[in-house]
């Protein structure tokens, strides 16, 4: 019998064969905590082991600033410090501060991540890089401050269900969808505790963004790891920023052939409408064409399942197709995941047109996926939004949040009541 | 760990998220004596459990307990509160983990889910729970439940009392 890739990559992290069930110590290859919960990390280690204790190795560490960066308050702020102070007299160099954005997506950018890597992290979003085939996780912060003291730690080794899309996404109609659909499907509990690889025609000519949209919401279905193996432009890409070894561990770490799946689901998009998560939760999904007309408040554009040039670019054909507009009854906010991302959006000129048409445009952050942020809704308020959740008072006590692609959302911006984006494309 | 404990139940559905559990309002806090305070705040129906919970309450929840965030707050909060396990039928691999680690029992129930939304078990209730077993006695409705069985590691790092203690453990017997 085969191997599914978690396994092979448990097997390399753990020294030793492993199979499903087996709880396993793993090598740790960058153990990373941002703004939130870092410096609740930080204290820990410090309680726990002294004032005095060295982490393992200060150059497999890493700290991001994204939730709430620049500081929101006196309370972020010091926490910020703390982790600053920590990263200093540790020798921790890679510290991406609060100019920098949203912490995997940066981390990916630095070329820091590859394929068969066991990467921590205190986000739960963490596993989206998965999209470049590395067991990313999120984890609390004891987990992370025990990893420190000598680079492990445990796991069990998951069971692996193997998702098949194939087909063309029709105009106006995005693996955003496709990942609303799977998170209607498979509900809040859906892929608790498993491992995930998406293959199939579909996800080997999709573009990186659209592998790390995919990825990012599996945590909604409770899944521990999404992977996909780098192929084709995506395998280019992290080569020129990871090196050439992304594509022997791509190799190294696909499934093989005749691995056992716990389950295997077929997907063909050809046929996929726009869909939306309603409130209050992920998995409460309808098509937007049953929700069209629901007037909103605000409108939002980013977080790390869908922030990248590619999701901006996805809602300026939108925005350019209804004349370079938004309804002036809504309030609209884009956000790109990194600097990176703001920049190339500025290059294409699509910042300078939003703005002109009364578009928020605002630095590299998580931005609404907390109620700590600007943009957070006010009781009553019904918002629309890109991320990932939309918990009950989520973004605001007493508002509600409708998930979903950048391209609906922005139809929705254009009209200022939820809009299918093909009614807009034509 | 073969210990038995009496209280009341406070007793939660299934996907109980973590802003259900402990809201992002407060994620700058980092003293978990802090964090009970705010515990199921945004809870509509528990508003009140913070300022009612009493040290021996049970917290008692369907499938996929603590979904969502990794905030290990959401553990702090019902741990600190001296509420002594959460009963569930499932919880999500991050909320697990972050029980464990810090010695913190989470007790797999089976049938519990469905127990919840039949009333079988319900707020206030009287329980009886083994902590070696996960088995539960409702003292006012009579049903009875079973746990699950702990794997050795998850068991081990609980009886160290949470991650890093056991890895000093590990560290010494080297």
């Amino acid at each position: 019998m085969g191997k599914t890739s978690i396994v092979k990559i448990m097997e390399r992290a753990s020294g030793k064969p492993v199979k499903v069930g087996d709880r396993v110590w793993c090598n740790i290859d960058w153990s990373t905590a941002r703004d939130f919960g870092g410096a609740n990390c930080v204290l820990q280690f410090e309680k726990e082991m002294g004032m005095e204790a060295k982490v393992w190795d200060p150059d497999k560490i890493a700290f991001t600033f994204d939730l709430q960066a620049p500081a929101h308050s006196e309370k972020v702020a010091v926490n910020q410090k703390i982790i600053r102070d920590f990263a200093k007299r540790q020798g921790i160099k890679r510290v991406f501060d609060i100019n920098h954005g949203i912490g995997q997506h940066v981390m990916l950018e630095a070329g820091m991540i590859k394929p068969g890597d066991v990467v921590l992290g205190t986000d739960s979003h963490m596993n989206l890089l998965g999209a470049v085939g590395s067991f990313a996780t999120g984890v609390g912060n004891s987990d992370i401050a025990a990893s420190w003291i000598n680079g492990t730690n445990w796991f069990r080794v998951p069971e692996t269900m193997k998702i098949e899309v194939t087909g063309k996404f029709q105009k106006g109609v995005t693996m955003r969808d496709l990942l609303t659909k799977i998170v209607g499907d498979l509900g809040a509990g859906g892929m608790d505790f498993l491992a995930v690889e998406f293959t199939g025609e579909t996800i080997e000519n999709a573009t990186l963004a659209e592998r790390i949209t995919l990825c990012s919401m599996v945590t909604e279905m409770s899944g521990k790891v999404p992977l996909i193996m780098p192929n084709g432009e995506v395998l280019k890409w992290m080569v020129e920023r990871a090196g050439p070894v992304v594509a022997e561990r791509a190799k190294e770490f696909a499934a093989d052939p005749d691995a056992e799946y716990i389950t295997v689901l077929k997907y063909d998009v050809t046929n996929l409408e726009p869909l939306a998560s309603c409130p209050d939760a992920p998995d409460n999904v309808k098509p937007v064409r049953e929700i069209a007309g629901t007037y909103v408040d605000q409108i939002h554009i980013g977080s790390c399942s869908n922030g990248r040039f590619e999701d901006i670019e996805a809602a300026f054909e939108v925005f350019k197709a209804a004349g370079c507009k938004v309804n002036p009854n809504v309030r609209v906010i884009i956000t790109p995941s990194t600097r990176e991302v703001q920049i190339q959006a500025t290059k294409a000129g699509m910042v300078e047109k939003f703005l002109e048409a009364g578009v928020v445009f605002t630095n590299p952050t998580c931005s609404l996926c907390t109620a700590e942020h600007y943009g957070v809704l006010p009781s009553g308020d019904v918002g629309c939004s890109t991320t990932n959740r939309n918990f009950i008072g989520k973004v605001g006590k007493g508002s509600h949040t409708y998930l979903m692609s950048p391209m609906s959302a922005m139809a929705t911006a254009v009209k200022g009541v939820i809009t299918d984006p093909r009614d807009i494309l034509g | 760990m073969s210990e038995v404990l009496r209280g009341r139940a406070w007793v939660f559905g299934d996907d109980v998220d973590t802003d259900l559990i402990y809201h992002n309002k407060y994620l700058a806090e980092t003293d978990p004596k802090n964090m009970p305070q705010y515990a199921f705040e945004y809870f509509p129906g528990k508003e009140h459990f913070a300022k009612e919970v009493k040290p021996g309450d049970f917290v008692v929840a369907g499938k996929n307990f603590g979904c969502g965030s990794s905030r290990e707050h959401a553990v702090y909060c019902i741990e600190y509160a001296g509420v002594p396990v959460v009963l569930a039928e499932t919880c999500s691999r991050i909320y697990y983990r972050n029980a464990i680690n810090n010695g913190y029992p989470v007790l797999f129930i089976k049938g519990i889910s469905d127990a919840i939304k039949a009333g079988k078990i319900k707020d206030g209730d009287e329980l009886e729970v083994s902590l070696d077993t996960g088995n539960i006695k409702d003292l006012t409705t009579g049903a009875e439940f079973h746990g699950d069985a702990v794997s050795d590691l998850e068991k081990d790092i609980m009886s160290a009392g949470g991650l890093i203690e056991y890895l000093k453990e590990q560290a010494a017997k080297k």
